[in-house]
């Protein structure tokens, strides 16, 4: 006679070994995918109530004026900004105490002023400061 | 006699509570990790190449749109509200960092309103927010 089969019982117990792992994998993943913001941005530090005002050589400055129209205007020339990087730094390499002084018009767009500031950190320029036209 | 049964020691780590340790600590850093969320203004970023990167816990945002309106903590507010809200701010954080978060188009005027007000603050440290997300993105203009 055959031998009689053990009658195999369904397992109730939910199997928890891959728990661990599950668990992990997502902890990992969160871990990895949280990103905290961080901003970026063009730091400037802006003179103080208490600075007092510098006298400054007028041949030390070079003015850029930034227009309503989109107009930057270096020295009585319009200039289009993918040129302005290499004109500052030919003035910063004849004159390193250079200060370039971004005069804008109080109705030209907030982001030329910005463009013109990138392109002045592009060319390494160290002394910047913002002034506004009296409109 | 009865002689004892040889014990054998044994030499597995337990694993079950595992599971319950990792889900413990899944939850509390979901619990824990808050995304402070600030609405301000919709704003069109500027578009920069030569962005640094900021630590948040010092910087103070400024909504400016291109209408020119202008928001802090969620709040709109008039160029003269700017020194008072930022000498509090100051008392708390004499390290912040307060960042312009400017459209593209807002007119430079009122920018620079609030650059007068910062001054007066003597808030000194600033950031011009560029947009994060276009990195080596042309700018828009040339």
């Amino acid at each position: 006679m055959k031998k009689m089969q053990a009658k195999s019982r369904p397992t109730t117990e939910f199997s928890a070994a891959s728990m661990s792992d599950i668990a992990f994998l997502l902890l990992i993943f969160f871990l990895v995918t949280t990103i905290f913001a961080l901003e970026q941005g063009i730091p400037l530090v802006l003179p103080g109530k208490e600075s007092s005002n510098v006298k400054v050589k007028r041949k030390n400055i070079l003015e850029v004026k930034a227009y309503p129209n989109g107009a930057v205007v270096v020295e009585d020339e319009q200039v289009p900004l993918a040129r302005l990087r290499a004109l500052v730094e030919r003035r910063l390499a004849q004159n390193d105490k250079l200060i370039v002084v971004i005069q804008t018009h109080p109705d030209a767009e907030y982001g030329l002023m910005v463009d013109i500031l990138d392109e002045l950190k592009l060319a390494k320029c160290r002394r910047i400061s913002l002034k506004t036209m009296k409109g | 006699m009865k002689f004892e049964k040889n014990q054998k020691i044994e030499n597995k780590v337990p694993t079950s509570s595992m599971a319950d340790i990792a889900f413990l600590l899944l939850i509390f850093f979901m619990v824990t990790t808050i995304f402070k969320m600030e609405d301000g203004l919709p704003v069109t970023l500027p578009r920069v190449e030569t962005a640094q990167k900021q630590k948040r816990e010092k910087i103070m945002n400024i909504w400016i749109d291109g209408g020119g309106n202008i928001s802090i903590n969620d709040k709109i507010t008039q160029v003269s509200q700017i020194e008072d809200i930022l000498l509090t701010m100051l008392s708390e954080r004499p390290d912040l960092i307060v960042a312009f978060m400017a459209d593209d188009r807002a007119p430079y005027g009122v920018v620079s309103d609030v650059m007068e007000e910062l001054k007066d603050a003597n808030a000194i440290r600033v950031s011009f927010t560029s947009d994060p997300k276009s990195v080596g993105a042309p700018r828009r203009r040339q």
